[in-house]
């Protein structure tokens, strides 16, 4: 793992203050974006990345912070989703934040117990292991249809009014307020994580990234750690899922396949591993790949799987590793 | 009762054959990890492009015997030049970077088959003698899938004599135990490198053509197979040639009988198998696989 992150050092002061004034004037720009451009393809488009930068920070946790790789961390977001999406249409109120509070408890119910299991393994084992409950999961929803839908996937679901502390501020059907909601959301989230991570938590589980057994040594229940790792990871994803199922109204099994799997390691790459802001970077920079070369030309895969196996070999750090080398001027 | 013989017959030709497949795909990504400790995801690709070489070879009017014997080869070159540019310069990094590069990869081979040959599902066409069926004792066996049996025979009884009689073969047998050994032997470990990747190419391409009149073909044929070729490898445990055998046979009947019978959930089975094996066996049924 050692070559791949950000090594874990003190930040200097004017440099924090460097990241935190480009983090404001960046949450300021995007708040006022919906403003100034009324086209509702970009609003939606940013709306998206949001919540794939999300996710993709929840897979950085795992991957970039405990050394864990998942290749289906969509089904968290998936399952959340499908979850949120069923109290909308059967609940007793079309309440969001019931919605949310039962999307993210329940996906933790199920997320919890898996992650027990696999924290006793590690390494290729561990990956292949979220594939195989990946698959489960994803086979599940194909297959069920009489709850999930099957493939046509859970349609009809109603929008929920968004509300702030008991002040309602109007239909999550409109997509301004929709991205407003998201972005706060995905802002709050960010700045929790970034707290533990930047924590003597964060701190044990780099340490079991680098060396798991030296981290045993030293007294640290790694099964522990791994296992918070997790479920942080996890948690963190769910609340991507509803507020996915916010913005889509809809969700289907294809969001829960290994290849939407893979994908978000895609992002976390991208942006670079390590870094919790990169994930969102390499969010955006794919889903507008996607996006973009898509509308270009019909073969979008090819370009797509060009672009991933060149940052693979030449900047194997991403966006994060980039901007590293370029702050500090040296190579590599 | 004739219907449940024949019937019956047909499930097992079918996860013979279907089995068959998953073997020697599973074998490829088997040898590619072993030597190289890279897990390569765009194997099923490699697999959808054999199978189209496959048809537009018998589009030309060309024997699908020969067909068989050429495609995979063709799929062996294509292997030996993403093995040259794109997999070579990143061997030595950690497992995660390898992973998203053949990911990438599978992407890009996706992308080529649409471009080249549409999105349409194509038929494979098969010579006439192999089109027929075999009567014996009243019971009707498709000529084809019991030719591909053979086949599929054939390739693993090539594979074992290439890995235990030929020295390339021995090397790599030696390189996958102790790679610094073989190197420090004065054996070129690129060729060792080099001729493992080509050969699961050339193994995914064969399973490809037999696969085409089969199932058909698509751009997506691979994405499927993939996964299960997965579920082979851990369930046999990874390395173990005895262990993948058994478990391809094992995912090629659960999965045909999903198919005959509606038990929509005989694959949850199947992964709950692979978790519960990676967790209290991690080196397969055997206990002969191995993980880094």
């Amino acid at each position: 793992m050692k070559s791949g992150t950000t090594s874990r050092s003190l930040i200097p002061p004017q440099r924090k203050f460097f990241g935190l004034t480009a983090g404001l004037i960046l949450v300021a720009l995007l708040a006022v974006f919906p403003f100034v451009v009324s086209n509702r393809f970009y609003i939606r488009l940013l709306n998206e990345m949001f919540i794939y930068g999300l996710l993709a920070m929840s897979l950085d946790v795992l991957l970039g912070f405990t050394g864990l790789l998942s290749f289906m961390h969509t089904s968290y977001l998936g399952i959340a989703a499908y979850i949120a999406g069923l109290v909308l249409k059967h609940g007793p109120q079309k309440s969001l934040w019931l919605a949310l509070l039962v999307g993210v408890l329940a996906t933790q119910v199920i997320a919890v117990p898996v992650g027990w299991v696999q924290v006793r393994t590690g390494g290729l084992p561990f990956a292949l292991l979220t594939l195989a409950f990946g698959m489960m999961y994803f086979t599940v929803v194909w297959k069920w249809y009489g709850v999930t839908g099957g493939d046509d996937g859970l349609m009809g679901i109603p929008q929920p009014d968004l509300s702030l502390f008991g002040w309602v501020l109007g239909n999550s059907g409109n997509p301004v307020l929709t991205y407003l909601f998201t972005l706060f959301i995905v802002v709050i989230c960010f700045l929790v994580t970034y707290r533990i991570i930047r924590s003597p938590f964060g701190a044990v589980l780099e340490s079991i990234r680098e060396n798991e057994e030296r981290a045993a040594f030293i007294g640290i229940n790694v099964r522990r750690y791994k296992l918070l790792g997790w479920t942080l990871a996890c948690l963190l994803a769910s609340v991507a899922g509803v507020l996915f199922i916010l913005y889509k109204g809809y969700i289907g099994p294809t969001t829960m396949d290994p290849f939407a799997g893979a994908a978000v390691l895609m992002m976390v790459l991208l942006g670079g591993m390590g870094s919790l802001w990169g994930a969102f970077i390499g969010a955006g920079l794919f889903i507008f790949m996607q996006d973009y070369i898509s509308t270009m030309t019909e073969h979008w895969e090819i370009f797509v799987g060009l672009i991933v196996v060149l940052l693979v070999i030449f900047l194997p750090r991403g966006f994060a590793g980039l901007v590293d080398r370029l702050r500090n001027g040296e190579k590599g | 009762m004739t219907g449940i013989f024949s019937s019956g017959i047909d499930i097992v030709l079918n996860s013979l054959v279907l089995g068959g497949v998953f073997l020697i795909i599973a074998i490829g990504l088997n040898i590619i990890y072993g030597l190289s400790r890279i897990m390569n995801l765009a194997h099923g690709s490699l697999y959808a492009l054999g199978a189209y070489f496959g048809f537009s070879l018998v589009s030309l009017k060309i024997n699908y015997l020969l067909a068989l014997l050429i495609a995979p080869l063709i799929v062996g070159l294509v292997g030996l030049i993403i093995e040259r540019v794109v997999i070579a310069p990143v061997r030595s990094r950690p497992i995660v970077y390898t992973l998203i590069l053949t990911y990438g990869l599978m992407f890009f081979l996706d992308g080529i088959i649409k471009y080249f040959w549409g999105k349409e599902t194509r038929f494979v066409e098969l010579p006439a003698f192999l089109k027929q069926t075999i009567s014996v004792a009243g019971f009707h066996y498709p000529a084809f899938r019991l030719a591909t049996l053979l086949i599929i025979a054939a390739v693993m009884i090539g594979l074992m004599l290439l890995l235990g009689k030929t020295k390339i073969g021995m090397t790599m047998r030696a390189a996958s135990q102790i790679p610094e050994m073989v190197s420090v032997l004065g054996i070129n470990m690129t060729v060792v490198h080099i001729s493992a990747f080509v050969l699961g190419c050339i193994l995914a391409g064969i399973a490809g053509v037999l696969a085409a009149p089969l199932f058909t073909v698509y751009p997506i044929m691979g994405h499927q197979v993939l996964i299960s070729s997965f579920v082979v490898i851990v369930i046999g445990g990874l390395g173990s040639l005895r262990g993948a055998v058994f478990a391809a046979l094992l995912i090629g009947a659960v999965q045909t009988l999903a198919e005959f019978f509606i038990t929509d959930f005989a694959m949850v089975v199947v992964y709950m198998l692979m978790a519960l094996i990676l967790v209290f066996m991690p080196r397969g049924l055997f206990g002969e696989g191995k993980f880094e």
